[in-house]
């Protein structure tokens, strides 16, 4: 039959077309391809923008950290702050922080690295105040002096505020080129790439917004980390972790790194030609409680502080971290013990001794006797509400979780439901929720930003917990120099709102990264930042 | 998804019957694409407006009411909507469509570069689809009521029901994952993409740039990897061609003149392929109009499947930022595509089919 021989010769020669192009393409099964002796890293992450006032979000900061000096930074390994392009940087006065720069600084572009440009940074953040930037991290700073060419002082509101160092660590301290950046808008990512305002361990050769940027070592970077080891790195960024996952798989990239399923990394543990490297991180995962609607709340009708309190502590003797950490995140996320977490100067487990079976454990007689002596009837009824759309699909069934640990000896009636986040974020400071999930990346690797916006004054939480011991506690930690007292009082913090649970902290992520074989110094440790620099093949 | 064949092509013949010439009937059509974007522009502005802001979504875990209320008010997201909405209708107006709220990039910049990577992959599937749903019309008609065409028949169902999410997924997992024969996303490797990265002004179409390459390689590289995302969505147009060219094909076989050459010795094979084939494709033309708006639908689940960069891709992603700005000028970009792919194709056919009067 002719017509059926023509149609079976042009399908014949269709899928042969498709099998000669599937031959002469140079990456088969993947999204990527083997790029010479560069690092590929991908990632999901979202670059927001590359001008340091327009961004303040984990995929911009990943790019900034790598291609912009810092006048203060985290050595490898450690969650404090050096001197990075700086020689020096002490309080000269309380309200006095006076930095002195290296000499001989430059940018990628050529131009000098001087006081200007430091003084430019920092009023520019001020000035612009963009909605998508960092510059309430700057609330604290009254004005920047340039003296001379390598000495800036930055003048206080408050003295002696010991989170400033680690401010300008954080994602407002990138210190940009007054040649090159507008004062009072946004640079474009395009005018920024092409103006080479760069001075980090790399400089971005080029850019193509959410899917692939180019960097080479910028052999003129003085700072902490010293010589970048790799020459050349890209990074590929993908949407979806499925598709990441697969390129990690088919080792289109050399580096697989923020964000993977937990079940992927379960995988990729046991498979030949992929190492999982892990390291602290500084997410966390938690329940507020309200202090006026939940049960026996300020504002219900049977209102007793004392049977809430003990609403409050049984929940938290109830809660068993690790069959969550194991069983949802595969060890992803780690139990938290406390509100600081583990990794950072002045972290402990206030938790442990306070609740359960005193080992983390959870202890059901020990919940049911805390609810019989303050008299409260069980089952207690408990709303709680979560956000899987913010804080991703596994919420669901870690919320599951929570529902069955805190129902399985009778003691609580958990009513569990999702909310669309943007009406989540509504509700939550509008009394709506007796208890609702949360979570939280840090601004900076100091434990106190992750006590000061959560409990001075009730803080961003308003779930009406003020505790005036608690307030007096963190002001005090701000303004003292000694860091062993320091500590110490960051502790007596932890410890105080253990007692109170404002919110029962659950689970701290683990950062995770996949590299292929070949690849060494992923580096992951409690300053949360992703060098580049320390990356060889 | 579905598509009534039998009710698009009447919609066409109808619109005949306003009487006057040629030109007027093309001003009319013309200026029925002014309120179809408006209207649904408007729209999207409205709906956008009830899913949340961009700051809350941002950093409504972060900041106590009173600072998230103060940086809201900043950018004006609690004026009244109606303010709102005719600041936004003022710079349409002047061709300012503004920048985008999640990452600060000029509306139109958005729609020039991804919009070449949409284009691009809507050539790759109509490519697809006229390869595979044209010749398998004929050969269903051709073999009208027996196995073949049955098959055939429910193969076109199967293909135009089938989500394109799942599809999409199922090619992915096949030829991507167990075969490991073609790649599972992006528009090129790695290589490709620093190589055209590089190239003066790029086009955005990374066939015409890995063309202007001079690499055979990059071009082997950019086909491979448009070959899933342009089957998934263009076997889905596919169903609709073929089992549209079979109706046609089937009516134009039984009509006289086929009949005719037939009884003069002309071969069956010259009867489909000439003289039946070309009267059965005139109703494809009206179908392709309304097939720019699935097929566009279609690309925005493709395009995430995928990772295929082009504006459904960014919509999904805007969204889910609430990004006011950039959903409003994509989807009025698409408005426009998709009423003036309409538009052209109202005007060809009815300069093609003499039934069409004006």
């Amino acid at each position: 039959m002719k017509l059926s021989r023509t149609g079976y010769g042009v399908l014949a020669l269709a899928t042969s077309s498709a099998l000669l192009l599937a031959g002469c393409a140079s990456g088969g099964g993947d999204g990527g391809g083997s790029t010479g002796g560069a690092i590929t890293v991908g990632t999901t992450e979202v670059v927001t923008s590359l001008d340091p006032a327009g961004a303040y979000d984990n995929g911009s900061f990943g790019v900034m950290t790598n291609i912009y000096p810092f006048l203060l930074n985290n050595p490898v390994g450690s969650s404090d702050v050096e001197p990075d392009i700086a020689e020096s940087a002490e309080f000269t006065e309380p309200t006095k922080y006076t930095v002195k720069l290296k000499e001989g600084l430059t940018f990628a572009n050529g131009n000098e690295l001087t006081s200007s440009d430091v003084k430019f940074t920092f009023d520019r953040q001020i000035a612009i105040a963009d909605e998508n930037g960092p510059s309430s991290l700057l609330a604290n700073l009254d004005s920047v002096e340039a003296v001379d060419d390598t000495t800036v002082v930055f003048t206080l509101k408050e003295g002696n505020d010991q989170t400033f160092p680690q401010v300008l660590s954080s994602p407002v301290g990138p210190i940009v080129d007054e040649e090159v950046f507008p004062a009072d808008a946004l640079a474009s990512d395009a005018d920024i790439v092409a103006g080479k305002p760069f001075a980090g361990q790399y400089s971005l050769e080029s850019f193509d917004k959410g899917n692939l940027a180019a960097y080479k070592a910028f052999d003129g970077y003085q700072g902490l980390w010293g010589a970048a080891k790799t020459p050349e790195v890209n990074v590929k960024y993908f949407a979806d972790e499925s598709n990441l996952s697969q390129a990690i798989e088919t080792k289109a990239v050399d580096v697989a790194f923020r964000s993977l399923s937990a079940t992927d990394i379960e995988k990729f543990e046991g498979m030949d030609g992929l190492n999982v490297v892990k390291g602290p991180g500084g997410e966390i995962r938690y329940i507020v409680f309200n202090f006026n609607v939940q049960p026996y709340g300020a504002s219900t009708a049977e209102a007793d502080p004392a049977k809430a309190l003990a609403v409050r502590q049984a929940a938290a003797d109830l809660i068993d971290r690790d069959k969550i950490s194991e069983q949802v995140f595969k060890g992803t996320y780690t139990p938290l013990y406390s509100y600081v977490p583990d990794g950072l100067t002045g972290a402990n487990e206030s938790l442990k001794g306070l609740y359960g079976n005193g080992d983390g454990g959870p202890d059901s007689e020990r919940a049911a006797k805390r609810l019989a002596d303050a008299g409260v009837q069980t089952p207690v009824v408990l709303n709680l509400q979560y956000a899987g759309e913010r804080y991703g699909a596994a919420s669901s069934e870690e919320y599951a979780q929570i529902k069955a640990q805190l129902e399985a000896d009778g003691l609580f009636t958990v009513n569990l439901q999702s909310t669309e986040w943007g009406q989540f974020t509504k509700d939550r400071v509008a009394d709506m929720y007796p208890a609702h999930q949360l979570g939280w990346f840090p601004d900076y690797s100091d434990a106190d930003n992750y006590l000061t916006p959560f409990f001075l004054e009730g803080g961003f939480l308003v779930n009406h917990y003020n505790n005036e011991e608690v307030n007096s506690l963190i002001r005090q930690q701000l303004v003292t120099p000694d860091a062993d007292e320091r500590a110490a009082l960051i502790g007596q913090i932890q410890d105080l709102v253990a007692q109170d649970l404002s919110t029962l902290p659950m689970l701290q992520g683990a950062q995770v990264a996949v590299a292929v074989d070949g690849v060494d110094g992923v580096t992951l440790d409690p300053s949360f930042k992703f060098r580049f620099g320390t990356l060889t093949k | 998804m579905t598509l009534d064949i039998a009710a698009a092509i009447p919609a066409t013949v109808s619109k005949s019957r306003s009487g006057g010439g040629l030109g007027r009937y093309i001003l009319w059509r013309a200026l029925l694409i002014i309120p179809t974007v408006f209207i649904l522009v408007t729209m999207v502005f409205v709906l956008m407006r009830t899913i949340g802001d961009p700051i809350t979504a941002s950093v409504g875990d972060r900041l106590p009411p009173a600072q998230l209320a103060e940086r809201i008010h900043a950018a004006g997201y609690d004026r009244p909507i109606l303010v709102q909405y005719f600041e936004y209708l003022g710079q349409v107006f002047t061709g300012n469509f503004g920048t985008t709220l999640s990452d600060n990039r000029p509306v139109l910049e958005v729609l020039t570069t991804f919009g070449a990577a949409t284009l691009e992959l809507a050539f790759f599937t109509l490519i697809v689809a006229f390869v595979v749903g044209i010749p398998l019309g004929m050969l269903a008609a051709y073999y009208r009521d027996r196995g073949p065409d049955a098959t055939l028949r429910v193969f076109a169902i199967f293909t135009y029901a089938t989500p394109v999410f799942f599809s999409g997924l199922l090619l992915k997992l096949i030829f991507g994952i167990w075969l490991g024969w073609l790649p599972v996303s992006g528009r090129a490797s790695i290589a490709t993409e620093l190589k055209i990265q590089l190239l003066p002004k790029p086009s955005g179409f990374y066939l015409i740039d890995a063309i202007r390459l001079g690499s055979l390689e990059a071009i082997g590289d950019v086909l491979v990897h448009a070959i899933l995302p342009a089957l998934t969505l263009g076997l889905m147009t596919a169903g609709i061609f073929l089992r549209l060219v079979r109706m046609n094909m089937i009516g134009t076989l039984g009509q006289e003149y086929v009949d005719s050459g037939r009884s003069r010795g002309v071969s069956e094979y010259c009867l489909v392929t000439k003289h039946a084939y070309r009267p059965a494709l005139i109703p494809i033309i009206t179908v392709i109009g309304l097939q720019i708006a699935l097929l566009l639908g279609g690309a925005v689940l493709t395009e995430s499947t995928f990772e295929w960069k082009g504006l459904g891709f960014q919509l999904a992603y805007y969204l889910s930022a609430r990004d006011f700005v950039a959903v409003q000028g994509i989807v009025a970009l698409l408005a426009v595509i998709v009423a003036l792919s309409n538009f052209i194709v109202d005007i060809l056919a009815a300069l093609i089919d003499p039934r069409v009067r004006y």
